[in-house]
């Protein structure tokens, strides 16, 4: 009778614990804690996803798989996200099955990283999450990190066929940007929405034209987020958003320069607020080059070339 | 106060580096460790200083004396680094035909003008008396003609910059970036890079030794064997390699020559292809610490501590008839490097180490170029 209310007890005690566990990564988002109590969890894989070169290989959070931006998660040929094949293999070699909890994290404030967990969302990827603060945070708060990537059994996910749901092609922001029938966020900074100029300082232009689709609003992506990186509350992103126009009565589709900043913004709206949203990859690098699209430009800086 | 108060000297490098150390940003915009980058620019300036490990002298010493000991110094700097740095790749790339080359590692594009610029920064270093990196050190000797070279070398980069764009449409956007791991493995390049060096230091060790004057001084002030400086040295580059970036010292004069050149608009809007490179890049300049730059000035404040304390603190300003020489010898280095994405550090000794045929080449045309610089000063 003693053993078996011992067994009994301590049965419940595991489950409550893995509830815990279950229940802290909910949500979209994980924090840093919960992220180093799970590092041995056998149904998390974690992968980064930095832009800069050599940062994972100088210190990765343990156990995490490297996916470089620029070649694994778009085509490196023609202007697309990676294939499904390409990605499929990516995962499987990171050691992702169709149970497994994704974790990804990045450099730059985890634009990169949220560009990743869009990706996958295209490809129907469940259960991805954002590392909340990113690698900065991480470092900041003064936790391991190791220089020895390590080998993963091969998972064996299988991705669906992409969504385009989630994906704004230029035809979809002409038309909402003409009547109306979703928002359009431009979360670049204020002085390329307003045309002042036409990319952030140390980008070349790759633009003709210089503004913003004519209606989006423009929520810079660093208004989401707190000063260690963390994004801010649902509730303060709620008002934030709102503030602007964007409620969630009607779709969303976000928009930067090349696509990856905007991801951030998409996450925030459609993972944290549940909002119907669209991330335009193609961003102002093509609608700002295209013909014949509205366009508005209120500094009136004129591109000529130089 | 005079220049030659030694003790003061060494009292301010010594001050600057702390209060330098002291007062750098954690970390650069990529995330590096600027002051792990101070202490390993001092620790390359304390051992270049040290063990006079200067390309030029050693290329002289082979050239008048045929004497083997530096060169078998930078073999050993070489055999180290390449040990070291294998040890990382094998770690951060294991399979190396993937495609991609290890991150920052300074493996540069094979050129006809890669290979000019080489040379010419062989003749420039007979010329100035000094490949860069040991201009910087000597600068903390007091060598004042250094000064005159390294002005030399900062207008050299702006030429090289001024000519970046026609040499890259006629030449350098054909070239092949080529990294031996690649072709051989891990193990072969290793075997392989580590197989040249060994024969090179078994010809010189066969060749006579010339006879070394005795050194009397006092055991801290005498000079370290060339061998033993260059181990630290290949020590030294696996580490910054690991925690910062390749060594290199000719990153932060190149930048502040492009920004420099850039803010009175000599330049044009594009440079093609070059910020795509590997190997000591140069930016137009956006912060005021940058990695590179913190390396070189703790290079040349350990290197005034080091000289002041050992007696080898020895300011002179050059003859006025060697102005010219010196400086022209510093447009030369300055173009080469340019042209040749770094110099005897970031391409020599880091491409090398790195298992970059683009090193090994600039050894070959480098070495050429200094033989015949030495010729044309007369020997």
């Amino acid at each position: 009778m003693g053993k078996a209310l011992l067994k009994l007890v301590s049965t419940v005690g595991v489950i409550a614990m893995t509830a815990g566990a279950a229940l802290a990564s909910d949500g979209p988002l994980v924090t840093t804690e919960w992220l180093e109590e799970n590092l041995d969890n056998p149904e998390v894989r974690l992968i980064e996803v930095s832009v800069n070169p050599g940062v994972y290989e100088r210190g990765h959070i343990p156990g995490a798989t490297n996916f470089v931006w620029h070649t694994d998660l778009v085509d490196p040929i023609r202007r697309d996200i990676a294939s499904k094949e390409q990605l499929q293999d990516l995962l499987r070699q990171a050691g992702v099955d169709d149970g497994s909890t994704v974790i990804l994290y990045g450099d730059t404030n985890n634009w990169f990283a949220a560009w990743g967990a869009w990706v996958l969302d295209v490809y129907g990827v469940e259960n991805v999450k954002l590392l909340d603060g990113g690698r900065v945070l991480w470092e900041a708060e003064g936790r391991q990190v190791s220089t020895t990537p390590q080998e993963q059994e091969p998972g064996d996910i299988t991705l669906a066929e992409a969504d385009p749901a989630l994906r704004a092609r230029i035809g979809d922001v002409v038309q909402a940007s003409e009547d109306g029938s979703s928002a359009i966020v431009d979360i670049r900074s204020a002085d390329e929405y307003s045309g002042k100029v036409i990319a952030p300082e140390g980008f070349k232009e790759t633009a003709i034209r210089a503004g913003h689709v004519t209606n989006a609003v423009n929520v810079p992506w660093s208004q989401a987020v707190q000063e260690d990186g963390r994004f801010k509350s649902p509730e303060e992103l709620k008002e934030l958003y709102a503030a602007a126009g964007i409620d969630g009565s009607k779709p969303v589709i976000t928009y930067c320069r090349i696509g990856e900043r905007s991801s951030h913004t998409w996450f925030a709206l459609s993972k944290i607020l549940g909002y119907d949203v669209k991330n335009y990859d193609g961003s102002w690098t093509e609608y700002g080059n295209a013909v014949g699209v509205p366009v508005t430009n209120l500094a009136g800086t004129v591109w000529t070339g130089q | 106060m005079t220049l030659t108060s030694r003790p003061f000297v060494a009292i301010f490098a010594a001050l600057a580096l702390i209060v330098l150390y002291l007062n750098l940003p954690d970390r650069d915009a990529l995330g590096r460790s600027l002051p792990v980058s101070l202490l390993l620019g001092g620790a390359f300036g304390l051992v270049l200083q040290r063990s006079r490990f200067c390309f030029w002298c050693i290329s002289r010493d082979w050239f008048a004396d045929r004497d083997p000991r530096g060169l078998l110094g930078i073999l050993a700097a070489l055999a180290v680094g390449i040990i070291g740095y294998a040890a990382i790749f094998g770690v951060w790339l294991p399979n190396p035909a993937s495609g991609r080359l290890p991150p920052d590692a300074h493996i540069g594009p094979v050129s006809i003008t890669m290979i000019a610029g080489s040379f010419v920064f062989g003749i420039g270093m007979a010329l100035s008396g000094s490949c860069i990196s040991a201009h910087f050190y000597r600068l903390g000797e007091g060598a004042f003609g250094s000064v005159i070279a390294l002005l030399g070398a900062f207008i050299g980069f702006g030429l090289g910059f001024l000519s970046w764009n026609t040499l890259y449409v006629l030449d350098i956007y054909r070239a092949k970036v080529i990294w031996l791991p690649t072709y051989l493995g891990h193990g072969g390049a290793l075997l392989v890079s580590l197989g040249l060096l060994g024969v090179a230091a078994l010809w010189l060790l066969c060749q006579p030794m010339p006879a070394q004057p005795e050194d009397h001084r006092f055991v801290l002030a005498r000079r370290w064997p060339a061998v033993v400086g260059g181990i630290l040295v290949g020590w030294i580059a696996m580490i910054a390699y690991f925690r910062v970036g390749p060594l290199g010292v000719t990153a932060e004069l190149g930048s502040l020559a492009r920004t420099s050149a850039d803010a009175v608009g000599w330049l044009p809007q594009t440079l093609h292809g070059l910020d795509s490179f590997a190997g000591c890049a140069t930016v137009v300049k956006e912060a005021l610490f940058s990695r590179n730059g913190v390396f070189v000035i703790g290079m040349v404040l350990a290197s005034a501590v080091s000289a002041t304390l050992a007696g080898d603190w020895k300011p002179a300003p050059p003859a006025i008839r060697t102005l010219p020489r010196l400086f022209i010898g510093g447009l030369m280095l300055g173009w080469g490097a340019m042209v040749a994405l770094g110099c005897t550090v970031g391409v020599l000794l880091s491409g090398i180490m790195a298992g970059a045929l683009s090193g090994w080449v600039f050894l070959v045309a480098c070495f050429a170029g200094a033989w015949i610089g030495w010729h044309l000063r007369g020997k």
